[in-house]
C-alpha cells in the first residue's frame, strides 16, 4: 500500500508534524473566519467596533498625556504620535489574550477530533491581524485630518509588525498551554497587559528613557515595535535606537523559540488535564 | 489481505487524585488547609494519587474493509480506545500502525457553531473533520441532500431543530472518504428512519468502498447488523474477539447476570 502510514508510539509524533500543520491551513482559515463572523453576531454596531476601541483609547491618551501632561511629541500631533503606537500594541494586547484563552475556549473541538494544535493560537492571533488592518483606516483617517504626509518609510511598517507578531505568537504558545493546568494565567494576562500599556512607549516617546536604563527597556520586545513604527511613520526627527532595535527583536525570536519548544512539549498532554 | 489497523500492547494510565475528606468542613478549616498547601511541600499527607489503567496490554488487527464493533460496559475503555486511535490522546504504553488516511468521529456535530448558518457549519466542521474545502465543495449538494435541511441552509444553527442539527452533523461526517472511519455512538440520533438511512449509508461506504469502520454503540440491534467482527472490551483488556452476534449474546448474559 502506497499510502500514508500512521505510527503511534508513546513519546513520539505520528507523522511529520510541520506538514501535519501545513496540511492544515484551510483549518486555520476557516477557524478564523468563524472567530470574525461570529464576534460581533448579534452587536448593534458590529465590526465597527475593531475601529472605536482603539479610537477611544487614542482620544482619552491625546487628552491625558497631551494636553494634560504636556509631554513632548517631538513636532507631530500628538494624536499621530499616539495612534502609531496604539496599533501595535492593541495588536499585540489582543492577539496575546485571545491566543492565551485560544486553547480553554475550544476544549469542546481539542477532545474531540485530532490537529496539531498549534492551530488554536495561530488562528486567534491571525484574527488580530485583520483587527489591526481596520484600526488602520484610522491611522489614515488621522493622519489625512492633520494633513500629515507620512515618511516614505512607512513601506517597511509590515516588518515591525511582524516582529509584534512573532512575539504575540510566541508568548501565546508559551501562555495557552499553562492556562489548560492553570487557569490563573486567565486573570494574571489582562492584569500584565494593562500593565505593558503604561510600560510601553505609547504615551510618551522612548527618547524619555535615560541613556542607562535604555538597553534594559529594550528588553520589552514591544518597546522596539513601537519606535519602529513611530520611526516608519513619521520619520524625520524620530530616531532608530538601533542596539534597543537588534535587543527587541532579538527578544521576539526568543519568545517564539521558546514559546514553540513549550508547546510542542505539553502538546499531548493537552487532553488529559484540559 | 494485510492489516490496515495493528495494535500492539496499548495502554493508557490516568492518575486519580483523591482528596483525603474531613467528616465535615467548615470555611475556616477550608482557609487554614489551603493556606498549609499552599506552604507545605509535601502534598502528600493531603492527597493520595491513584494509578488507573484505561486500558492495559490491548492487542488487536483490523484488515481492509471490515466493519468492527466495540463491545463493553460503561468504562470498559471503549471510548478511549477510540480517542487514542482518533490521535486526540496519547497512548501511555504500545504500538499502534494505521495504513492510510483516517477519520474519526467522536461526537456527532464537533465544531458546530450555533451562530453560524448551516451552510457556513458545514465548511466549518467538514475541515475540522479532516476534508479540503474543494472535496466539501464537491459533496456539498450530496451532503445536504442526505440530511434533508435544504429549506434551512441559510438558517443560523441554534434555530434549528435537535433532530435537524444532528442530521446536518452526521451528514457532513459520513461524507468523508477516509479508508479509516472511527465512529463512536453517534447512531442514537435523529429518528427512526433517519437511523435506518445512517446505518445502511455506513454499511454501504464499507461494502461498496471498502472503507473501513471501527464503531462503538450500545444499539446492539444495529450492531449487529453493521459489524462483522468485533472486540469485547472490559474492564480495559480484549476479553474476546470474534463473531459480533456471539460476543453481543455472551455481553448480554453476562449483563444479565449480574
Amino acid at each position: 500500500m502506497g499510502k500514508k502510514r500512521i505510527v503511534i508510539e508513546p513519546g513520539k509524533e505520528g507523522g511529520a508534524y510541520w506538514r501535519d500543520l501545513w496540511n492544515h491551513r484551510e483549518l486555520l482559515y476557516y477557524l478564523t473566519l468563524r472567530d470574525i463572523l461570529i464576534r460581533y453576531k448579534q452587536t448593534l454596531l458590529g465590526i465597527a467596533w475593531s475601529a472605536f476601541r482603539p479610537l477611544l483609547t487614542i482620544m482619552v491618551f491625546t487628552v491625558v498625556f497631551g494636553k494634560i501632561a504636556h509631554l513632548p511629541n517631538n513636532g507631530v500631533p500628538y494624536a499621530v504620535m499616539v495612534c502609531c503606537a496604539i496599533l501595535p500594541w492593541q495588536f499585540f494586547s489582543n492577539a496575546l489574550s485571545d491566543a492565551s484563552n485560544s486553547l480553554v475556549n475550544n476544549s469542546e473541538i481539542l477532545s474531540k477530533v485530532y490537529f496539531p494544535r498549534m492551530i488554536f493560537p495561530i488562528s486567534a492571533t491571525s484574527i488580530s491581524l485583520v483587527d489591526f488592518v481596520i484600526s488602520f483606516g484610522i491611522l489614515c483617517l488621522l493622519m489625512l485630518f492633520y494633513a500629515f504626509v507620512p515618511a516614505w518609510t512607512i513601506l517597511i511598517l509590515p516588518l515591525f509588525l511582524a516582529v509584534a507578531f512573532i512575539t504575540a505568537l510566541g508568548a501565546g504558545f508559551f501562555i495557552a498551554s499553562l492556562n489548560v493546568r492553570f487557569r490563573d494565567f486567565k486573570f494574571i494576562i489582562p492584569f500584565l497587559l494593562q500593565l505593558g500599556l503604561f510600560i510601553s512607549p505609547i504615551g510618551f516617546s522612548s527618547s524619555v528613557v535615560p541613556e542607562k536604563w535604555k538597553l534594559i527597556y529594550y528588553l520589552n520586545p514591544m518597546a522596539g515595535v513601537i519606535d519602529g513604527f513611530r520611526w516608519a511613520i513619521l520619520g524625520g526627527e524620530t530616531k532608530l535606537f538601533m542596539p534597543g532595535m537588534c535587543m527587541s527583536v532579538g527578544i521576539s525570536f526568543l519568545v517564539l523559540f521558546l514559546g514553540i519548544s513549550f508547546f510542542r512539549k505539553v502538546e499531548r498532554e493537552f487532553v488529559d488535564i484540559i | 489481505m494485510s492489516a490496515i489497523i495493528t495494535v500492539e500492547n496499548l495502554g493508557k494510565k490516568y492518575r486519580l487524585r483523591h482528596q483525603k475528606s474531613e467528616t465535615y468542613a467548615t470555611l475556616r478549616d477550608t482557609i487554614v488547609n489551603g493556606a498549609k498547601n499552599i506552604f507545605s511541600s509535601d502534598k502528600k499527607n493531603k492527597s493520595t494519587i491513584e494509578e488507573f489503567w484505561a486500558l492495559k496490554d490491548v492487542s488487536f488487527e483490523i484488515k481492509q474493509g471490515e466493519r468492527v464493533g466495540i463491545i463493553g460496559s460503561n468504562g470498559a475503555g471503549k471510548s478511549t480506545l477510540l480517542k487514542i486511535l482518533s490521535r486526540v490522546v496519547h497512548p501511555t504504553t504500545g504500538r499502534i500502525t494505521m495504513e492510510g488516511k483516517m477519520a474519526s468521529l467522536l461526537e456527532v456535530g464537533t465544531g458546530f457553531h450555533p451562530e453560524l448558518t448551516g451552510r457556513e457549519n458545514i465548511y466549518l466542521n467538514g475541515v475540522i473533520l479532516g476534508m479540503t474545502r474543494k472535496e466539501i465543495q464537491k459533496k456539498f449538494d450530496e451532503i445536504v441532500a442526505f440530511s434533508e435541511i435544504d429549506k434551512f441552509l441559510d438558517t443560523p444553527v441554534k434555530r434549528y431543530s435537535s433532530g435537524m442539527f444532528v442530521r446536518l452533523a452526521f451528514s457532513v461526517a459520513v461524507h468523508m472518504e477516509p479508508d479509516i472511519l472511527i465512529v463512536d455512538e453517534v447512531l442514537a440520533v435523529g429518528d427512526a428512519q433517519f437511523q435506518k438511512k445512517s446505518t445502511a449509508k455506513m454499511e454501504s461506504i464499507s461494502k461498496d468502498e471498502g472503507r473501513t469502520i471501527l464503531f462503538v454503540s450500545h444499539n446492539m440491534p444495529a450492531m449487529e447488523k453493521l459489524c462483522t467482527t468485533s472486540i469485547y472490551l472490559e474492564n480495559g483488556t480484549v476479553k474476546r474477539i470474534g463473531n459480533t452476534s456471539e460476543l453481543i449474546n455472551e455481553y448480554l448474559t453476562v449483563t444479565n447476570a449480574q
